[in-house]
């Protein structure tokens, strides 16, 4: 007796309907690369995985206006080959290069990645860099909502049953900001962060950042741009005692939220070190 | 279910569960033993096949998945006599072969990347082998095989 | 030098065809019609007393076919070598988490699982010892059997090395150095998970398809445990897919339990391991604490070395008595004292258990002595390799064991190879002279650095044991050729070897040559598949085999060519004759068969005699040394702690390089293991329960974490080993993790004294307690 049956969609259209029939409980399957993970520890808690992996609409990369659509089903390898991507959101793509092996990245898709939630999740921090919003569909209708209101904790999503991540969007980053993705790991492939960083950065004529993102990963419960250090920087001559400063602020942060774990030992002075870091390498020339 | 499907250049059609892996059919389903079970979680690459062009774990691709698509394990891996290819020959004349268990997987990591960028740097080429693990030889004579092999089919193009 | 025509050359790995294709059957590969499927219950718990234990429901589980216990053993299944504690399944306690306690057969593996659930187990928890500081204390729970001498009973070994008085040294010198080392367990993980195939014959005994090590070993523990006259059982080894020592106990404990069940349903019966069963149930390095005193003169020259040492053998005795001696004796490094005194202890624990692995407590201990050492280089202010040269064991020395060197001893080449490889003096300067500023760490700092270490090995099995082997050869009628070895090859190459040294002395192609797969119905017995010792003993071994059928095939081309023995010569495989007509060396077999002849031969070679006291700590512990050094050049994160080895060089001294590809292999796979070792290997056992179940918490080097590696083999033959060989095996992973550690000390100026050098050790200093839980355990032996 298998432990659950599956069906592939063609369109977003049958995914909907699939994954809304009544009687059994449907579970979008798009990489696989977690859920596989996770049935072989745990019990399935669906009956049915309906295959989204393959469903054209959900492959688009594509730029419509001022705007960037990437589709939920687009793979880790997909998004770092976009010359698209590769031009406005490179904080994306060395994210995406980041993440387990070639293999784990040929199958393995960002929309899997947010929906899943992981505290350390390489793709959250750049998506969050670049201001995402998620954008949802059910039989129900459409529903949008910023990346960070839609992780609501490790491994909780705002998702509905029935719904699926069809695609997510951000705005092109200004014109001259530069980007940067730094991943620890305990080793430097096949590896879970211990700590992520992105940064979107750009300075005026005058030298003054005029445009700085900032957003680290497995470093807080939910994602979250850190704007209070963003704050000490726009505007400013990006000095070095500037950077050691939100770097030490980015800390203070992080443990405001998380309060003091067994881990923030560590963590406290990792993410100095990589918040200055990251901030020197998109603001410093 | 039935599952349709190429395999090794063959249009193939087998009725099996739609719950197990890949790895569990290609093993289990059609004997084809090559392909390695090291981890069971897409850890260690001993099960990699090449699936539409794309080096991919068996572990963590379901059977179903694979329906439609062209899937090549190590079975489909041979030179114009049936014998070893280049790249096989090669990691014999490398010495890239100890215990063996990874070798099939790491003989697919290295043609999914000659598929994609036929004249790799060595530093690509561990990129490459990056999801396959191997614990007896430290890599450098599996690069070495896998360097020679583009070096000699990109003089021969 | 001779000069050889296959020795030393490169050659094809006999049976590397076969992987590459992936047409070679390991154990998961193979299946038989009517198989049964295997599978263990196991313990949840580290330690507790079986009060009830009733298979019956197991036995009403649709497909289930068999179910044993201890009680299906002779002796409770009671084995082990050297100490005999441990059950081939458990009885009347357990004694760690994984520990089996019966073992199921079944139609499928589903049906296995269904009856390992409805078995009714009952364990009445018992506390457990999960420090080994605290084992010997008078009120620690009782993990290892009942001592009748009155020892502690967690009490398993003592070893030591006694030369004169080092603490009094060490008071009276000018400059010293006492400091503590740890190091962790290490899992083997060779990629393939254990497992075995058992198939009942027709006379009521069993054939065994193990990936085991030592199939003899196997075969006698099977024979004592069945209960069956050793004709009755044939162990064979199929390709296995990595050991590096792991493969013994386990594989044993599995065959034990598949053959039963084979006997028991007349079916052949396969167990497999998950990755997760893996983790959890093998055996794994040894755990040490060690605390070492060393002395100098202002000079340099090293006085005096005070090594203690606790070793963690877990639940069972394994071969940590073994493990603790060799440790023992390489404790110091390869260097002269006028005073040395050694002590380890092996002590019982309820965290796993402990058995062999590459290095075999040498790796251990060189970790510890090797930054020691390192750090007295500092102290006295003498570049590393400089005091590492003055002070390191050279030719006529003698060691602090009493031992004298007088032959074969590489160290100083080595060392200098290094130094000139790395490009030592002057990245040395370089990175040191940032030194003054190493206190102030800036954020944003990557610093390099660069680091030695030295390294002795005792070849082969030492004082452990007697040290012997078999080989055989056989012309066949199509005139291949066939030879077998008592010693096995797991990824080794050490039958490509044989069949070099087999074609060497014969002056045939290796091509015509089969080396037989290890088998005890067809091989002769020859001692364990351990510490590197299959090149020099199953080698010579096979020389002598070889040239007993070369002297056969001599008189035979004599006779046919009507001449003198000394007036032939060899062109190729041909014979020739002062006629100077060259006759195939076929037609020399045929005349030997017509002549009457024998074609084969067979070749024993036994080392020579050598002794250790163990009472008085000295002696002459192994018939020699290989000798090495290593440098690692690494960067160093000041803000982050992550270290990448960015380059990597090795010189050896093997006595005699035989298969290039071979030796060079097992060089850069050992580097990376110790690379692994080093740097992120780490298994936590939290009271008892193992917390790394899988590739993804226990992490080992990927192909972007190890560096390309430079080697170099100095070759300082050994009279004995055959061509003057010795061993590379275990050796090559030995010096690695101190010459990293010794590196991120020169490009920080911080010690890391405690493995492995994870991100918050060398960030922070020290390593930071996640805690954990038993549920890590569980999921993994609950897997469908």
């Amino acid at each position: 007796m298998p432990r659950f049956d599956y069906v592939r969609a063609g369109s977003v259209a049958e995914a909907l309907r699939l994954l809304a029939e009544p009687g059994l409980t449907s579970r979008p399957l798009a990489g696989g690369t977690d859920v596989l993970v996770y049935i072989r520890h745990e019990r399935a808690p669906f009956d049915r995985l309906v295959d989204i992996s393959r469903v054209p609409e959900l492959k688009i990369i594509e730029r419509r206006g001022n705007e960037v659509v990437v589709g939920g089903a687009v793979t880790y390898t997909e998004a770092a080959e976009s010359p698209l991507l590769r031009q406005v959101a490179a904080c994306l793509v060395e994210a995406c290069l980041t993440v387990g092996g070639p293999a784990i990245r040929n199958m393995g898709t960002l929309g899997g990645n947010v929906v899943n939630a992981a505290a350390c999740a390489d793709s959250l921090p750049p998506l969050t860099c670049l201001d995402t919003m998620v954008h949802l569909r059910s039989l129900a209708g459409e529903r949008t909502m910023a990346l960070s209101e839609f992780i609501m904790g490790p491994n909780r999503t705002a998702i509905r049953a029935g719904e699926l991540l069809t695609h997510f969007s951000f705005p092109v980053p200004p014109d001259g900001a530069r980007q940067v993705f730094i991943k620890l790991g305990r080793r430097n492939a096949q590896a879970i962060s211990r700590l992520s960083i992105a940064a979107i950065g750009r300075l005026d004529g005058q030298g003054r950042a005029d445009y700085v993102r900032l957003s680290p990963g497995a470093a807080m419960p939910t994602p979250r741009r850190l704007t209070e250090v963003e704050a000490m920087l726009l505007g400013q001559v990006p000095t070095d005692e500037l950077l050691i400063a939100a770097g030490v602020r980015s800390a203070e942060v992080m443990i405001a939220v998380t309060g003091r774990r067994w881990s923030t030992e560590y963590k406290e002075v990792a993410i100095q070190a990589l918040a200055e870091r990251v901030l020197r390498r998109v603001l410093v020339l | 279910m039935l599952i349709e499907f190429t395999l090794n250049r063959k249009r193939v059609a087998v009725e099996a569960p739609p719950d197990i892996t890949l790895l569990t059919l290609l093993r289990d389903y059609f004997n084809l033993t090559g392909t390695k079970e090291g981890c069971s979680v897409g850890e260690c690459g001993a099960c990699a096949v090449i699936m539409d062009g794309r080096l991919v774990n068996s572990c963590l691709v379901l059977a179903p998945q694979a329906a439609g698509s062209e899937v090549i394990t190590i079975e489909g891996i041979r030179g114009p006599d049936g014998g070893p290819n280049d790249m096989q020959e090669n990691f014999i004349t490398y010495g890239a072969v100890q215990c063996g268990i990874c070798i099939p997987g790491m003989i697919m990591a290295g043609e999914a990347l000659l598929m994609h960028n036929p004249n790799p740097t060595r530093a690509e080429i561990r990129t490459a082998l990056a999801g396959n693990l191997c614990r007896c030889t430290g890599y450098q004579q599996i690069v070495d095989a896998i360097e020679a092999t583009a070096r000699s089919r990109e003089g021969n193009r | 030098m001779p000069e050889y025509q296959y020795i030393g050359k490169p050659a094809r790995r006999v049976d590397a065809l076969e992987k590459v294709l992936g047409t070679a059957k390991y154990i998961a590969d193979r299946k038989l019609p009517g198989m049964l499927h295997a599978r263990c219950l196991r313990s949840e718990v580290p330690h507790a007393r079986i009060v009830k234990l009733d298979v019956t429901p197991a036995l009403a589980v649709p497909g289930v076919r068999g179910v044993i216990t201890s009680e299906d053993f002779f002796e409770h299944g009671l084995y082990g070598f050297p100490v005999k504690d441990k059950y081939m399944l458990a009885y009347q306690k357990v004694r760690y988490v994984g520990e089996a306690i019966a073992a199921v057969a079944a139609d499928t593996p589903e049906a296995a699982l269904a009856g390992v659930q409805a078995i009714i187990c009952e364990l009445e928890p018992l506390p457990g010892v999960f420090d080994m500081e605290h084992a010997l204390d008078a009120d620690a729970p009782q993990v290892g059997p009942d001592r009748p001498d009155g020892e502690h009973p967690n009490f398993l070994d003592k070893l030591i090395v006694r030369k004169g008085d080092p603490l009094a040294v060490w008071e009276q010198s000018p400059i010293k150095l006492e400091e503590r080392y740890t190091v962790g367990p290490q899992e083997h993980a060779y990629i393939e998970p254990e497992g075995v195939l058992a198939v009942p014959t027709p006379e009521g005994g069993v054939v065994v398809y193990a990936p085991n090590q030592s199939p003899f070993i196997n075969h006698g523990n099977l024979a004592l445990v069945l209960n069956l006259p050793h004709n009755l059982v044939r162990v064979i080894q199929p390709p296995v897919g990595g050991s590096f020592g792991g493969k013994d106990d386990i594989i044993y404990e599995s065959s034990a339990q598949v053959a039963r069940l084979a006997l028991i349903t007349g079916k052949p019966v396969r167990m497999v391991f998950s990755r997760e069963e893996s983790l959890i149930v093998s055996y794994k390095r040894d755990a040490m604490r060690m605390h070492i005193w060393l002395a100098a003169d202002p000079d340099g020259t090293l006085r005096a070395c005070k090594f203690d040492g606790l070793l963690d053998s877990g639940a069972y005795a394994s071969e940590s008595s073994f493990t603790a001696w060799r440790a023992s004796i390489h404790a110091m490094g390869a260097y002269r004292y006028d005073a040395c005194h050694v002590d380890i202890t092996a002590v019982y624990t309820n965290n796993g258990y402990c058995g062999a692995f590459r290095g075999f407590g040498n790796t251990e201990v060189c970790m510890a002595i090797e930054q020691a050492i390192d750090e007295m280089a500092y102290k006295v202010g003498m570049d590393p390799i400089d005091f590492r040269l003055k002070n390191c064991l050279r030719l006529g020395d003698e060691t602090v064991h009493g031992q004298r060197l007088t032959e074969s001893v590489g160290l100083a080449e080595c060392l200098m190879a290094v130094r000139r490889l790395s490009d030592w003096d002057r990245k040395r300067a370089e990175y040191t002279r940032r030194d003054v500023a190493c206190n102030v760490s800036t954020t944003n700092d990557i610093r390099r650095g660069i680091g030695v270490a030295a390294l002795y090995h005792g070849t082969s099995l030492g004082a452990e044991g007697q040290d012997y082997a078999n080989a055989t050869i056989a012309i066949e009628q199509d005139n291949s050729i066939d030879i077998t070895s008592g010693l096995t090859d797991y990824g080794t190459g050490s039958r490509t070897v044989f069949t070099l040294i087999a074609a060497e002395e014969l002056g045939v192609r290796p091509e015509r040559i089969h080396m037989q797969r290890p088998d005890t119905d067809t091989a002769i017995e020859s001692g364990p598949t351990v510490a590197s010792r299959s090149t020099m003993l199953g080698g010579n071994a096979m020389r002598i085999a070889a040239m007993n059928l070369r002297q056969t095939l001599d008189y035979a081309a004599a006779d046919l060519l009507g001449c003198e023995l000394h007036q032939l010569i060899r062109h190729g495989e041909a014979y020739v004759g002062p006629a100077e007509e060259p006759v195939p060396w076929e037609r020399v077999v045929a005349h030997a068969r017509e002549m009457g002849l024998a074609l084969s031969a067979h070749g024993k070679w036994t080392a020579p005699r050598i002794n250790w006291d163990h009472h008085a700590g000295r002696g002459t512990p192994y018939m020699a040394y290989h000798f090495a050094a290593q440098v690692a050049e690494v960067e160093v994160d000041m803000g982050t702690g992550n270290v990448q080895v960015i380059g990597f060089w090795a010189a050896h001294d093997l006595g005699k390089m035989i298969f290039p590809q071979g030796a060079y292999g097992q060089l850069y796979g050992g580097i990376a293991q110790g690379l692994g070792y080093a740097l992120m290997e780490q298994i936590t056992f939290v009271n008892g329960y193992i917390q790394e179940t899988n590739f993804e918490s226990y992490l080992i080097p990927t192909a972007v974490d190890v560096p390309e590696i430079v080697g170099t083999f100095i070759e300082a033959p050994f009279s004995h080993g055959p061509y003057g060989a010795k061993n590379i095996a275990e050796p090559a992973m030995v010096p690695t993790a101190p010459a990293i550690l010794n590196a991120i000390y020169h490009a920080t100026g911080r010690r890391v004294r405690d493995l492995p050098a994870n991100l918050e050790r060398v960030l922070l200093g020290h390593d930071l307690a996640k805690g954990g839980s038993p549920r890590a355990c569980k999921l993994g032996l609950h897997i469908a």
